[in-house]
């Protein structure tokens, strides 16, 4: 993110325009377009060395920011880019097996009794705010 | 309450879910969502083909070009593996393919209504009426505005018996809180989904288009 804030220009954005990153792609890889609330992580050891100089600083860092379970949004708002960008660089990553996307751990629509066990402490948690 | 194990989710593991803020243009969504939750700067990139189609002369670029919207997204920790996430939906119409993005997978949505400008929360009303995603209406009070009854807004939407309306100030946690917590009550009264509706959940949305 530091690296980006030295290239902002108030209002006009970075001056690498964010496609760029991209290589141009607007589309994500294998029509893998990420749900905002996916749970991605990057899963097993972390690359060597001569595997990691191959990638993109992007890609790079959205391992180090998945090194733990996150959401799209979260890991799309640390990176400083715009989601549609954020979302072809994890598709690239997915592709590649080095980030997965978790089953949800529950239906945002209840379906089941467990589900609506999870909504009922989601009840209790804003309660208790 | 609460302290049960849930089968499959009491391990630690983050839990998100995502509520959708709805409303017209200037209704308060981005103080309501601020009202409440630590705000992350997120930003969409879209395309000027979709985005401004007669506005903007794209011969020749056409697909190069691309704007970017600053999306309202507020999350809320509950502990160390629930997480409610909020998003706004873009005020104006001309993102409004974005919706079926923001609303996949969504627990729910507020509508949020401003009695001055009632009018402008019937497109939202009637999206997820046709998503069939449970919302309320929150109205927003805004000071100096008409004060109705909850019942004559109802009337005045047309709303379903079952839908919630409330009054409430965007700018107080308090009553957010209060709109937040109407809304997983509305969801957990509706009760489980039918099962037709229970396909597997994949976490991709597939392609994003324009929501016609």
């Amino acid at each position: 993110m530091r690296r980006y804030d030295r290239w902002i220009d108030g209002e006009a954005g970075p001056v690498v325009r964010p496609y760029a990153l991209t290589g141009g792609r607007t589309d994500p890889a294998g029509n893998t377009v990420l749900d905002l609330i996916a749970v991605i992580v990057a899963p097993g050891p972390t690359p060597e060395p001569a595997e990691l100089a191959k990638l993109s600083p992007e890609h790079r860092k959205l391992l180090r920011l998945c090194q733990t379970p996150a959401t799209v949004a979260d890991v799309a708002a640390d990176m400083a880019l715009p989601l549609g960008v954020v979302r072809v660089l994890l598709a690239d990553l997915v592709q590649q097996d080095k980030i997965v996307v978790l089953p949800r751990r529950a239906a945002a629509r209840p379906r089941t009794s467990t589900d609506l066990d999870v909504l009922r402490e989601v009840l209790d948690g804003l309660r208790a705010l | 309450m609460g302290s049960a194990p849930s089968d499959g989710t009491a391990d630690g593991l983050l839990t998100p879910f995502k509520i959708v803020v709805a409303g017209g243009f200037g209704v308060g969504k981005t103080t309501l969502v601020s009202a409440i939750s630590e705000i992350r700067p997120l930003r969409t990139e879209e395309s000027l083909t979709q985005v401004s189609v007669g506005v903007d002369d794209l011969t020749g670029v056409a697909g190069k070009t691309t704007t970017t919207v600053a999306m309202d997204f507020g999350r809320i920790s509950m502990g160390t593996r629930l997480v409610l996430y909020l998003f706004g939906t873009p005020g104006q119409d001309r993102f409004w393919f974005m919706w079926d993005d923001l609303s996949y997978g969504a627990l729910g949505a507020v509508v949020l209504a401003d009695t001055r400008r009632l009018g402008d929360c019937f497109p939202s009303v009637d999206y997820f009426e046709r998503r069939q995603l449970p919302f309320i209406v929150a109205i927003n009070v805004f000071d100096g505005a008409p004060r109705y009854d909850t019942e004559d807004v109802r009337i005045a939407l047309d709303l379903d018996p079952n839908v919630p309306a409330m009054l409430c100030d965007a700018r107080q946690r308090a009553s957010v809180k209060d709109v937040l917590i109407s809304l997983v009550q509305h969801v957990l009264a509706a009760g489980p989904i039918d099962g037709h509706q229970a396909a597997h959940d994949p976490g991709v949305v597939g392609r994003p288009g324009p929501a016609g």
